[in-house]
This record gives structure tokens, C-alpha cells and sequence, in this order.
């Protein structure tokens, strides 16, 4: 099925053209999603909103750029919403936990039996890390994660993104800079102990 | 190249994004600095970490969740024009049983009302009772009429 076909379809309800969609696009969606929200259970169910945002607003797709950059760009826009939805959300209990006194357990991770230390250790670098990309500005983020983690090019990342190509070539400069301003101190220290 | 130098730029370096003035020298520093060399494996650790994601696979279900959603918000064409004319004929086929219940009541009322002889009894049947039900000394069509009444 090519994209005018799809598109046709789409805007005729028809259920093939649904699951087309469906099957070309959701790994795509889903790993994209999960890559800004963290999670791929979130992810997941974030995509199902994804896919009925894309079937929904089909109308308004000029067709300037491909189908599939048109996607992207609604996925990374829903995804970027979770997340602020999220942040909002972690305000509020960080409030909360605040008149809470603590448990005193030591923690929820050393109470699981099978975990290393060499699992803690990825674990505290894979939060490390993603804490990081979490404080880059939005575009840094966007435009980092869709090269780093999307394999994006430059030139997709730019149509994507809606900016001209030097635009992305900096930011991903910016993000790597706040990234590495972030990090080295952290295995600076992490070194010594 | 010192250390600093070699640590502002190390993200670069390892992405093979500097100029060739700058990545040579960070070369030659990597090779003789311990210390940035587990800088580098440190990194080196964080890129496993990314490939890790990348690698990992949506549920296999997914798919199906997502369809089935799709349905429930959307319907497909023809469900949808399912949806639409059971929305038209289920109005129309209830009014046309009220009615059909109506017609049918009235009738059976009409009908009883004759039987309790509310209703004119008609010459055809005023002629049928004389000849074969009150063919004695009751056949008398004055009596018929007060039957009627």
C-alpha cells in the first residue's frame, strides 16, 4: 500500500488501511515514545493515543512533508506532553512526600534478591543518564534523541522538527556539551570511590 | 592536550564529530592518560545502555491492543454505517410496532363491543338468526332488535 493509498483509506475508515498503519508504524511510535517518556509500558499506551491523534487529524495533513515525518512529528509532540504531564504530576507527590515521614526500608531496589551490584551500577547510570537528558531544553532533547537513540539523520531530524538543518547540527552540539557537563563530573567522582 | 581539554570535547571525540586539528591530539592524550581512559569506558558503558534500548522490542501484543482501540473510538466504514442506520431504523421499526399494537387494540375492542351488541345488527344477520336460530316462537324480529339494543 503506498501513502496516498494509506491516506485514502485512512480518511475512509477502512479497516485494512488501519491495520496497515498499524503495522508499519507502531514499533516506529512506540520505541520513539519510549525513548522521551522512559518507559515502554507508557510508551505503549501512549501509542494507541498516537495512533488515534494520527487517524483523527489525517484531514489536516497537507501532505508538505512525507507521511511519515508527519508522524514523527506527532509522536514526539504527544510524547513531550506525557512527560510534562508527568513532571506536573512529580511536583505534586515531591509536595506530598515532603509532610510524609519516610519508610526507613532502605530502599525498593535492594529488597529484590536477584539484583547485582553490576545491575545497580547500569541501573544508577542508566537513571544518571537519563536524568541528564531529561534537564536538556526541549529542542536539545528532541533533536539529541532522535539522532542518538532514533538513528535519525540530520535532514530527517530537521523535517521532523520543523527547523533548517545548521539549527539541528547546533542543538545536537548544545546537547552534548550540557550532556558531557552533566556526566564527566559524575564519573569523575564515580572513579574515585 | 590536557585533561580538561580532552574531557570538553570527549563527546565529540567519541562521536567522530571533531576536526581533524583537535581529534589527533585527544588521540595521542587518550593513549597516554589512564584517567581518561576510564572516562572513555565510562562512556563506553553509557552507549551499551542506549544500544540496550534500542534493542529492546515492543510487546508483542501491542499491535492488537492498539487496533482494538482503534475500533472501540472509531469503528471502521462499515460498522460505522452499521451504527448509523440502527440509529434510523430502530426509531422507525418501534413506532411502527406502537402503531401496529394500536391497530390491533382497537380492532379486538371494535370486535368485543359487537359481540356484547352494542353494534347494529345488520338485516344479513338479523335473516341468518331468524332462519337458523329462532326459527320458533322467538323469531320474531321484535325481539331480535331488543337483543340488539
Amino acid at each position: 500500500m503506498t501513502d496516498p493509498e494509506l491516506i485514502e483509506g485512512i480518511l475512509r475508515r477502512d479497516r485494512n488501511a488501519f491495520q496497515y498503519l498499524v503495522e508499519k508504524y507502531q514499533a516506529r511510535i512506540i520505541k520513539t515514545a519510549c525513548y522521551f517518556v522512559g518507559n515502554m509500558e507508557d510508551a505503549e499506551d501512549l501509542s494507541q493515543e498516537i495512533f488515534l491523534d494520527i487517524i483523527r487529524s489525517m484531514k489536516s495533513f497537507r501532505r508538505s512533508s512525507s507521511l511519515s515525518t508527519w508522524i514523527y512529528r506527532i509522536t514526539v509532540n504527544r510524547s513531550l506532553n506525557l512527560v510534562k504531564k508527568h513532571q506536573r504530576r512529580g511536583i505534586f507527590m515531591r509536595l506530598e512526600s515532603v509532610f510524609k515521614t519516610p519508610s526507613g526500608n532502605g530502599g525498593e531496589r535492594s529488597a529484590e534478591p536477584c539484583i547485582t551490584q553490576n545491575d545497580i551500577d547500569h541501573h544508577e547510570k542508566r537513571e544518571l543518564l537519563n536524568a541528564a537528558i531529561r534537564r536538556l531544553p526541549e529542542n536539545q532533547r528532541i533533536a539529541f534523541v532522535l539522532s542518538k537513540y532514533d538513528d535519525q539523520s540530520y535532514k530527517q531530524i530537521a523535517e521532523i522538527m520543523k527547523i533548517r538543518l545548521p539549527a539541528v547540527e547546533s542543538l545536537i552540539h548544545r546537547a552534548r556539551k550540557n550532556l558531557q557537563k552533566d556526566l564527566v563530573p559524575y564519573f569523575s567522582e564515580y572513579q574515585k570511590k | 592536550m590536557d585533561c580538561s581539554q580532552f574531557k570538553s570535547g570527549i563527546l565529540a571525540f567519541r562521536e567522530h564529530a571533531l576536526p581533524e586539528a583537535q581529534a589527533t591530539p585527544a588521540s595521542e592524550h587518550l593513549a597516554s592518560c589512564a584517567a581518561c581512559r576510564n572516562l572513555m569506558s565510562e562512556f563506553d558503558q553509557l552507549d551499551e545502555l542506549i544500544e540496550r534500548d534500542k534493542a529492546a522490542t515492543p510487546n508483542p501484543f501491542a499491535g492488537t491492543r492498539i487496533l482494538q482501540r482503534i475500533e472501540n473510538e472509531l469503528g471502521t466504514s462499515r460498522e460505522r454505517t452499521a451504527v448509523r442506520w440502527s440509529r434510523i431504523l430502530t426509531p422507525v421499526v418501534m413506532v411502527i410496532a406502537l402503531l401496529f399494537g394500536l391497530f390491533i387494540g382497537t380492532n379486538k375492542a371494535r370486535n368485543d363491543s359487537r359481540i356484547t351488541g352494542s353494534v347494529a345488527v345488520s338485516s344479513e344477520n338479523v335473516a341468518f338468526l331468524r332462519t337458523n336460530l329462532l326459527i320458533s316462537e322467538f323469531a320474531d324480529e321484535d325481539k331480535i332488535l331488543v337483543l340488539n339494543k
